[in-house]
């Protein structure tokens, strides 16, 4: 195992020091970047770091952060920022370690995010069932406060920065932005229509800008070692460092940070400690439930935004889900299909009607009562149901379950020939 | 969910732009939506969830088109028109979406539609025809979820025949803003419920099943009685009240089975409807309906016949000009009539001498006083000012009106004096004439001031600040008719003039023996004039009493001859809105058996007393004519509503009114009786504190003239003024005017009986 | 007369077509007392039928009315109440009426019911002497409850239905002196006697009985 893949710059003294506690984080060189953001640079400054650095979404879009920024009306009186630490992606689990290990440098990027674009209310959506990283949340901005760094006159400079923890209810729907701020503004957790886009009618009808947890803590750092720092890692387009979450058939789950760039072989075999002895490879999710399954001939794709894209899939949250031979791949697109069709808000119609089909013929299937045409049907439905969604979570039904239904059509039709699932690493 | 709906209004775009639909060259106004550009050149693109007055919401996603450069296939309800923009409405691709969206959503709708109310006229069958395929792949048992679920007092709503296209969710968040609707639950269980979980309960309840593209929202009065083939329909104006709303009656067998609002009505209706106009509609066929002239003898109803009864109104008539001359006689009515009965009944006494004429019957003193401005200038008004009893009360979509213009123009709503707007949008309360000179403000912009027609204690002082507006602020003044033609009626020469009594001095005349014969044209004084003991000493004291009316109502039982007549739905003519303009009126069943109309009556009395009647075709002129011909200021007012306290720790008395309080027509339809109001009593919090009340509490209501009016709901309400209370008008079981005509009342709680 | 002579021969084959059916058996039967068997779909009279549990097959659906092309069925639903359950689902006919005069027998309503509630049966008849009695009402077409659930569309017996005593063949004969029911266990029409006295002939050669 090459240990020098993996680079913590967000999960650095994780394990070590005790980070919730803000004198340890400020030895560190906590928020002396909030303080240089906000009494030494313009907001512009600030956003040019940003922009400069090429920092790309952690949350599932991978949309440039700057140019998300960018988007705001020049001349909104009112904007807010909104964190979203609403992580429900199956298979990601970055967000929730960063929130119960390191929540001041989460606290730090959302307001060196909130300065950029000129907010002076910033919010944290954290997932209802982060319950302990609430509470230490909670506290976190309670000692982020004592200190003068957020509330009225921050760190003297006159400027008021003021920050809310919003506890959702467990939806997973609720991690779309405009399903977040829906479910913010204490409304039902529905994705709105758009356009128009948060950057111009968001929470409250103001221009907002959601970013995800990993982006904003990473801006503390962007600061710190100049924007080429981190766009020099990687690949061009998409650089920097990226923690991802391995979990599944490895030896080592757990979380990862790596610069983007790596394979997926690397970050299998030499990060997460490769699979079980004398199982083989059968496939990975490389971001999340949401992403196609990439198979053994995708081993060697650079694990960045653009060559996963490129190899069928996507980087999503950068969730990595491994599958040895022991997977049945038609329970594990059941389980998939399951949440997704529970999670759906039930708002537009494919994804309501669509997912609940699959669910109930793959449910059928498993019990027993599979027919030959079965296979065809959840592939059309699940196909035709793709893009014709208001939010992306009716498309995400999709991607996983025709990857695996092409690659492994054998143990669906075995499931329909009521013989047992073929058990292959079960046989070798 | 609150999306603005885009103004598609051409006039305030000058700028268009062009693009293509399927190769046709569109030019459209700049920020039209896509799904409206296309029905300029008659493209059809379906829709479900998408809806002109409630604007996209993307949520069904059956409006698919292609435009050239879009990855995706769009949906057309929510993009906006973009100048270039090459659109394809039917290829291949477009198809295959539109299928794909078709099998999603025929997977779990039950295959009902035999049974089903909507069947016929139902989108989901009509596209499903188009672009559904014959059978289904799915092969699992459909969702199950309850059927006829008991939504409120008039909806019945099937879960699974629910697309969850939230129309009537977004018509209680946009039109009403009562929001009283929402989804509940998730995913494919998704269903519809009050937000409350108490019964949907709304002024407009009925609008929702119109909305609903499936048959999922139903009405109970007309749930399985018809279906839409069998019916004939009739387009007309409503006269259940002043506002006029145009609307479809569909009638089959002779039976008015439900009335429709008409999308085209943009001017009256807004195409809305209230569930007064929308559920009234069973009186007509009431078993109860009186169908032969009704005389009094010895204190008992006997049936004569048409030429007998009509022969003894001409003779009393006579008889009564001979004896005494034209002031012994008598005529109250004609808000209800058409304007050409009304104009008839005015014609015929005015050419026997007789002045005492009036269609007032209630507490208005005048209603042909507003200006000619309609409903759109209501709905662009800045600054909108209610005057006593809200358009809540008296004109339903008229108050929809106002909502909109202050949720989607940001229009402000100041009501002044005892009442409160009670429009589901902020308002600003004033009692003061300070308070209102500060509502108004120094800058109002449009005015829309909206009166009741009733004068009151204080009420020059009151509205003092509208005497010192900016001199060329736009004012629009609407007076609200407590009757549906009371505009119509005054205007056609139903109000006294020079020596001529109104209704109370009629009453009080006939109480002291100097009325011979009084002719009540289709009006219910007993419920409804102020003070029900004078006319009903009135009544019992004039010597002969005609009274039409479609049934025995509470005036009625007081008269010695009783005339049936048709109901509006049986007659053809015309009335007059509040806004005076002149409304057709089109018949849409025959009247039972031996029942005429008012107007038919009055000619067969003038043919009886040798008067000559305009000719019909110079009446139509003439009605036109002085409907349009404002009225000389300067009445008396009839009536003065006390705002002083009333003494001795007793409560005044404010009277509301409410859409479906009154009798005859209200009171004898069987199938809205879950609507009729439970009366309340409306009381501050602080005189509930001081009586000992709560919100539900029964009580009786003592009056100062010995009457008590028997179990009442308390309604704790901090608009209402301390020390008063205020009570439902026209409540049959629990009349008002029996209090008298300015009571100071006690409330007595009615003790739980175990 | 030569030529006549002739034609003898010709005669006698004429004859002897004549004389050949005099001895086969007669085509015609003499109605009501004999009465044919009919072809297999024979559409007479309608029935509504029930469901094995009592309930009415009929949802008020008026699909039949629709389809029907001589407009000669009226259908008004009304809503099933739990206290008073009449059909299955929520709706059932208030009413329903056929005009069997105005009815062209084609049974396009039995092919729109989607219940399989409306069906023809071969009974054809319904002779009356006011045209007001050819409206059929519920209390006629529906299957009485304790006369079992009315025959399936696809199993339309061929003849007279065994209601009406069997099916009837040519050679059977009946006694309709006492009057029969004609149509549908009692309640359309009874036979009248009109004068006449029908004596059922004995034995089996499908003769008629004679008139006295």
């Amino acid at each position: 195992m090459s240990t020098t893949l993996i680079t913590p710059v967000l999960t650095k003294g994780i394990g070590e020091l005790n980070l919730r506690e803000i004198a340890v984080y400020r030895e560190q060189g906590g928020y002396e970047q909030l303080r240089r953001a906000v009494v030494e640079l313009s907001p512009k400054d600030v956003a040019d770091i940003c922009n400069g650095s090429n920092l790309r979404g952690r949350g599932g879009a991978g949309f440039p952060t700057g140019r998300k920024w960018s988007f705001l009306p020049k001349d909104a009186k009112t904007r807010y920022m909104v964190c979203n630490c609403d992580e429900a992606e199956p298979g990601t689990f970055k967000d929730h370690m960063l929130l119960e290990e390191t929540p001041h440098q989460i606290i730090e990027g959302i307001l060196i995010g909130a300065y950029a674009i000129g907010c002076d209310h910033a919010y944290i959506y954290i997932r209802g069932e982060f319950k302990r990283g609430y509470e230490i949340m909670r506290d976190a901005v309670q000692q982020a406060r004592d200190a003068g760094f957020l509330g009225e006159n921050i760190f003297g400079s006159g400027k008021k920065l003021e920050f809310t923890i919003h506890r959702g209810a467990g939806a997973y729907i609720c991690g779309e932005e405009t399903g977040l701020l829906n479910s913010l503004e204490g409304k039902r957790g529905e994705p709105r229509l758009k356009p128009p886009f948060p950057a111009i009618k968001g929470l409250y009808g103001e221009p907002t800008v959601v970013n995800n947890v990993e982006t904003l803590a990473y801006l503390p750092y962007i600061m710190r070692n100049g924007p080429e720092w981190f766009a020099k890692v990687g690949p061009e387009r998409s650089p920097g460092y990226k923690v991802v979450s391995i979990s599944g058939h490895v030896v080592k789950p757990g979380n990862y940070e790596v610069p983007l760039g790596t394979t997926i072989r690397q970050l299998i075999y030499d990060c997460a400690g490769g699979l079980r002895p004398g199982r083989t490879f059968m496939g990975v999710q490389p971001g999340g439930g949401s992403s196609a399954c990439l198979f053994e001939e995708h081993l060697d794709v650079s694990y960045d935004f653009d060559s996963v894209t490129k190899a069928g899939s996507m980087l999503g949250s950068g969730a990595m889900v491994v599958f040895d031979d022991t997977t049945d791949f038609v329970k594990a697109a059941y389980t998939l299909i399951r949440f997704f069709s529970h999670e759906s808000c039930g708002q537009c119609t494919p994804c309501r009607e669509g997912g609940h089909w699959i669910q109930k013929t793959l449910e059928r299937i498993l019990a027993g009562g599979g027919v030959d045409s079965d296979v065809d049907v959840i592939k059309s439905a699940a196909h035709q149901l793709t893009g014709l969604n208001l939010c992306a979570l009716g498309d995400s039904i999709e991607p996983f379950l025709a990857s695996v239904i092409t690659r492994y059509e054998d143990q669906f039709r075995a499931y329909i020939k009521r013989t047992p699932a073929p058990a292959v690493g079960a046989a070798s | 969910m609150s999306a603005a709906v885009p103004q598609t209004d051409p006039a305030s775009h000058a700028e268009l732009v062009t693009l293509s639909i399927d190769g046709v060259e569109v030019r459209v106004p700049k920020g039209t939506l896509l799904v409206e550009a296309a029905k300029t050149i008659h493209t059809d693109i379906p829709v479900y969830c998408y809806h002109e007055k409630l604007g996209p919401a993307g949520l069904c996603r059956i409006c698919l088109v292609e435009i050239d450069g879009m990855p995706k296939l769009q949906i057309a309800c929510n993009t906006v028109v973009a100048d270039g923009m090459k659109v394809h409405t039917r290829n291949p691709r477009v198809d295959d979406g539109r299928r794909a969206i078709l099998e999603f959503f025929l997977l779990n709708h039950p295959l009902d539609c035999p049974i089903c109310d909507k069947g016929g006229e139902c989108d989901l069958q009509d596209y499903a025809m188009a672009w559904g395929s014959g059978s289904s792949r799915m092969i699992d048992p459909k969702t199950s979820k309850p059927k006829a679920v008991d939504l409120g007092p008039t909806i019945v709503l099937d879960e699974e025949r629910c697309i969850v296209c939230q129309r009537c969710v977004r018509f209680d968040q946009i039109i009403t803003r009562e929001e009283s609707l929402r989804t509940e639950d998730r995913a494919v269980q998704t269903i519809i419920a009050t937000a409350t979980g108490k019964p949907y309960v709304s002024d407009f309840t009925g609008n929702v099943t119109e909305l609903c593209p499936v048959g999922a929202l139903t009405s109970k009065t007309y749930r399985f009685r018809s279906r839409p083939w069998d019916n004939h329909r009739t387009t007309t104006s409503c006269t259940q009240c002043s506002v006029g709303c145009r609307m479809h009656v569909d009638e089959r067998g002779n039976t008015v089975l439900r009335t429709m609002s008409v999308p085209e009505d943009d001017a009256l209706s807004d195409s809305w409807l209230c569930d007064r106009g929308r559920y009234n509609v069973g009186f007509v066929n009431d078993e109860r309906r009186l169908t032969m002239p009704l005389l009094k003898q010895d204190g008992a109803w006997v049936q004569i016949d048409w030429a007998d009864a009509l022969d003894l109104w001409a003779e009393k008539i006579k008889a009564a000009l001979a004896a005494g001359g034209p002031e012994r006689i008598g005529a109250i009515g004609g808000g209800r009539l058409l304007n050409e009965e009304a104009l008839l009944a005015a014609h015929l006494h005015r050419a026997l001498g007789v002045e005492n004429l009036d269609h007032r019957i209630g507490t208005q003193t005048l209603v042909h006083h507003g200006s000619f401005a309609n409903h759109v200038d209501l709905e662009n008004a800045n600054t909108i000012i209610t005057l006593g009893r809200p358009p809540s009360q008296l004109a339903p979509v008229l108050d929809l009106r106002i909502r909109k213009a202050v949720s989607r123009n940001g229009a402000r709503l100041i009501s002044a004096g005892d009442y409160a707007a009670d429009s589901f949008v902020p308002e600003t309360h004033v009692t003061t004439p300070a308070g209102l000179k500060d509502a108004i403000g120094a800058n109002p912009g449009r005015v829309a001031m909206i009166w009741d027609g009733v004068f009151f204690e204080g009420g020059p002082e009151l509205t003092a600040a509208m005497h010192d507006l900016p001199a060329a602020t736009r004012v629009d003044r609407y007076v609200l008719p407590e009757t549906p033609n009371g505009r119509g009626a005054e205007a056609l020469g139903m109000i006294p003039r020079g020596a001529g009594l109104g209704t109370g001095a009629m009453f009080a005349a006939a109480r002291d023996g100097k009325l011979d014969v009084l002719s009540i044209l289709g009006a219910n004084p007993v419920l409804r004039y102020p003070d029900r003991a004078l006319a009903e000493d009135g009544l019992r004291a004039t010597p002969f009493v005609v009274v039409t009316d479609l049934f025995l109502t509470e005036t009625a039982e007081f008269a010695n001859l009783v005339l049936p007549v048709c109901s509006a739905f049986e007659k053809s003519g015309t009335t007059t809105d509040l806004a005076g303009d002149v409304l057709p009126v089109v018949g849409s069943v025959r009247p039972p058996d031996g029942v005429l109309a008012d107007g038919d009556l009055l000619v067969e009395l003038a043919e009886r007393l040798g008067v000559t009647l305009p000719m019909p075709d110079e009446l139509e002129a003439k009605v036109r004519e002085l409907v349009k011909t404002p009225p000389a200021d300067g009445a008396v007012p009839a009536y003065v509503r006390a705002t002083a306290a009333a003494p001795g720790g007793a409560l005044r008395v404010i009277a509301d009114a409410a859409i479906f309080t009154g009798g005859g027509t209200l009171a004898f339809d069987t199938a809205i009786r879950e609507l009729h109001a439970r009366p309340h009593a409306r009381i501050n919090p602080a005189t509930a504190r001081a009586l000992a009340l709560a919100d539900g509490d029964p009580v009786n209501v003592a009056g100062d003239n010995g009457t008590t009016l028997y179990d009442l709901v308390v309604r704790v309400d901090e608009r209402v003024a301390e020390g008063a209370v205020a009570l439902l008008d026209g409540v049959v079981r629990a009349p008002l005017n029996a209090l008298g005509r300015a009571p100071a009342v006690r409330l007595e709680k009615v003790p739980v009986t175990a | 007369m030569r030529k006549n002579l002739f034609n003898v021969g010709a005669l006698v084959r004429g004859m002897s077509t004549t004389f050949s059916y005099m001895f086969k058996k007669k085509p015609t039967v003499e109605y009501p007392s004999v009465k044919k068997q009919h072809a297999p779909r024979f559409h007479g009279l309608h029935e509504l039928r029930r469901y094995a549990d009592g309930k009415e097959r009929c949802i008020g659906c008026e699909l039949c009315a629709i389809a029907c092309p001589a407009n000669a069925i009226t259908v008004i639903g009304a809503e099933n109440s739990p206290e008073d359950r009449r059909s299955p689902g929520e709706r059932f006919a208030a009413r329903y009426e056929i005009d069997e005069l105005r009815c062209i027998f084609c049974g396009l309503c039995e092919e729109a019911c989607p219940t399989d509630a409306i069906v023809l049966t071969p009974r054809f008849e319904m002779a009356d002497y006011r045209r007001g009695a050819f409206v059929y009402a519920k209390d006629r077409l529906l299957v009485p409850p304790e006369a079992g659930v009315g025959t399936p569309p696809d199993e339309r017996p061929n003849g007279i239905p065994a209601d009406l005593g069997g099916v009837f063949r040519a050679k059977d004969t009946v006694d309709i002196a006492e009057g029969y029911d004609a149509t549908h266990r009692g309640h359309i029409l009874k036979t009248q006697r009109r004068g006449l006295t029908l004596r059922q002939a004995k034995g089996d050669d499908g003769r008629p009985g004679e008139i006295e």
